[in-house]
């Protein structure tokens, strides 16, 4: 099976590019805990949104991405979610200012043939500031990289839902 | 137990959309406020740093037009340290860049622009995407498109070393040339994207000036600002994405001026209002009248049709001839009707790709003569590219080892935030009376931003990757009347 985990966001947005952080993490821990043959990993970093990212996508089982969130949650909380539990916004008047949303990025793709995962999940980190250039995250959200790290290798280790059911 | 996660939008970085409207005691629009949130601090982050960072470090500032910061600080690298890259350097550049405006205007095409004329103003929202687009037109279209944004990709890491945030244009010229082998492979590439080009106006013929209400719709009043354009121009006046000088015409069409890159300061000021961070540039030797159109107002509008308006036509063949065919059909020139920007866009396309071949094609583009080595003490330097969505302009001052001190950026979109405001005014204005909100002004707002394909945040990177839109109607003593979203 071929997973991509992806770091996403602006590495020198301030909490922006806690997605990126939580990558390295990931990339430093990875190969002490993945050995099975078989098994592809492949961490990248972007700052991609809409059909760029589903672009990355193709050709792989299964997609983590990592990125910045803006919630009402405490600065550093953490969400699991899957990418379709997020609103579709193209859905409605005004979409991307650029692009379209990833939801229908990913159906386009589809729609042509394109290898896609069934399953796409998303570890969102909660922000404080994101508008601000600056290389250095918050500390509420600096504090949590290690844990979302370890959240997304715990992840990694679980077999995504459609698989299990392909095995029944 | 059920968790309810609510994800507020209106704090994302992409850029809330935020509009205020105040009516007037008779129900009618007194003034829109579009309020967008702006990143902070970009020209202070790079105080300190070396001038050979700021091509790799300012293509971080955009999402989706890094390639553009990329050339424009590139340029002005070169500018620092006195230094003319060779030939070869330039046109590898510009190759690069061209393949960049193929796959950027392709998506903005297919994916943003195009749904409300192939779908149709007046089609249910969820359809007006790519998805409606291939629904309605067929598969085989997704297919070209997906094609288009894999060739352009290709080129851009070919030459800039990466598939985004190219990372080779250095002071001085550029890393590495190519080969002939990847020359073959490119001009291969170029030619496919002239079909394309070719086939995309096609069917921006066939169905939107097929079609009399939408040529009445892009003719229409609403979307109608007689203002200055800006555009970079070669030596004869024809349109360039990469070098050149800015040229700028009046509402009637007369030339106002035309500067090279390092006299921009004589030629452009910043507004500033209370009320956003954002400044509102204007031209300098006509003044700042407000929010108004005409002559005696400084607003100018730098985007695809702004490019048309400023040249005297394209520099490839098949681009010149729609060219042509644009102002013969749209009856005069300057075009002041925004939603004509989309059809610009696509003459646009069709020179990029004709220029890609053109460029892959000349004898010199494989040569390995790609640097000329800086010599000189760093000073002072200005780079200016058209950027998909504006002029582009960075300029850096640097201290005798080429570290900045100074940074002064104008992005593409910031140039139309002023036409931007007179278009929402304009659309709500043409949508509210006696206090009555008609339920299209969402829908005749967004196609009125649309158009210039605003990069507020310049980064749409993250998730969920929208920029939502808030519009809040208030009376004449301030109270909220309305408050209409995209997403409820």
């Amino acid at each position: 099976m071929k997973t991509i985990i992806i770091g996403l966001g602006n590495p020198i947005l301030g909490d922006d590019g806690v997605g990126w952080k939580v990558a390295e993490e990931i990339e430093r821990q990875l190969p002490q805990i993945r050995s099975d043959e078989g098994e592809q990993v492949d961490v990248v970093y972007l700052s991609l949104g809409g059909l760029g990212l589903m672009e990355h996508l193709i050709g792989y089982d299964r997609a983590i991405l990592i990125d910045a969130f803006a919630t009402n949650d405490q600065p550093g909380s953490i969400l699991i979610m899957k990418l379709n539990e997020l609103p579709n916004y193209s859905a409605y008047h005004t979409t991307s200012a650029h692009d379209t949303s990833l939801q229908d990025a990913i159906e386009f793709g589809k729609s042509m043939g394109a290898k896609l995962p069934e399953d796409v999940e998303v570890v969102g980190i909660t922000t404080v500031r994101v508008h601000d250039f600056c290389e250095a995250l918050s500390p509420p959200v600096a504090d949590v990289v290690s844990f979302a790290a370890r959240i997304v290798l715990d992840l990694l280790q679980q077999i995504p839902i459609h698989h299990k059911e392909q095995f029944v | 137990m059920t968790q309810r996660i609510s994800i507020d939008p209106i704090t994302r970085l992409e850029g809330h959309g935020k509009i205020e409207i105040f009516l007037n005691e008779q129900g009618n629009v007194a003034n829109t406020y579009f309020q967008i949130p702006e990143l902070r601090g970009f020209e202070r982050f790079v105080i300190g740093r070396p001038i050979e960072e700021m091509p790799l470090l300012t293509n971080r500032i955009c999402g989706v037009c890094p390639e553009a910061h990329h050339m424009a600080a590139a340029k002005a690298a070169d500018a620092v340290y006195h230094v003319d890259p060779p030939r070869t350097a330039k046109m590898l550049r510009e190759l690069l860049y061209s393949a960049f405006y193929c796959t950027d205007h392709t998506t903005h095409f297919y994916a943003l622009g195009g749904p409300d004329f192939v779908m149709g103003p007046d089609a249910p929202v969820a359809e007006r995407n790519i998805l409606g687009v291939i629904h309605k037109v067929g598969l085989e279209i997704g297919g070209k498109v997906i094609q288009m944004r894999r060739y352009g990709h290709t080129v851009v890491e070919m030459i800039g070393g990466r598939k985004i945030h190219p990372c080779t244009s250095i002071p001085g010229g550029i890393t590495k040339g190519i080969t002939e082998k990847q020359r073959k492979e490119i001009e291969e590439m170029g030619r496919w994207a002239v079909e394309f080009a070719q086939f995309s106006l096609k069917l921006f013929n066939d169905i939107v000036l097929g079609n009399k209400g939408y040529l009445d719709l892009i003719l229409g009043d609403v979307y109608t600002h007689r203002t200055y354009y800006m555009g970079l121009v070669d030596a004869n006046n024809k349109v360039n994405f990469y070098d050149g000088k800015v040229r700028v015409v009046d509402p009637n069409g007369k030339e106002f001026c035309t500067y090279a890159p390092n006299e921009y300061m004589n030629h452009i000021a910043e507004h500033v209002e209370p009320w956003t961070y954002l400044k509102f540039p204007y031209l300098k030797n006509v003044g700042w009248k407000g929010f108004v159109d005409g002559i005696d107002s400084g607003i100018y509008m730098a985007t695809p049709l702004s490019r048309l308006n400023a040249s005297d036509g394209m520099a490839t063949p098949l681009a010149q001839e729609q060219y042509e065919k644009f102002y013969a059909t749209l009856g005069s020139k300057p075009v002041h009707q925004r939603l004509a920007t989309h059809w610009a866009r696509l003459i646009e396309l069709l020179y990029a790709a004709e220029r890609w071949v053109e460029l892959v094609t000349d004898p010199e583009i494989a040569s390995p003569d790609v640097h000329t080595k800086p010599t000189q003490t760093p000073t002072e330097g200005i780079g200016i590219v058209e950027a998909p969505r504006g002029t582009l302009t960075h300029h850096y001052w640097t201290d005798e080892r080429g570290i900045v001190t100074k940074a002064n950026l104008i992005v593409g979109t910031t140039n139309n935030y002023a036409p931007i405001q007179m278009s929402t005014k304009k659309a709500a204005q043409s949508l509210i009376h006696n206090g009555n909100v008609n339920e299209g002004l969402l829908n005749m707002v967004e196609m009125a931003f649309r158009a210039y394909d605003p990069c507020f945040g310049c980064a749409t990177h993250s998730l969920p990757g929208q920029m939502p839109l808030e519009i809040t109607v208030r009376d004449a003593d301030g109270n909220p009347l309305e408050v209409l979203k995209q997403f409820c």
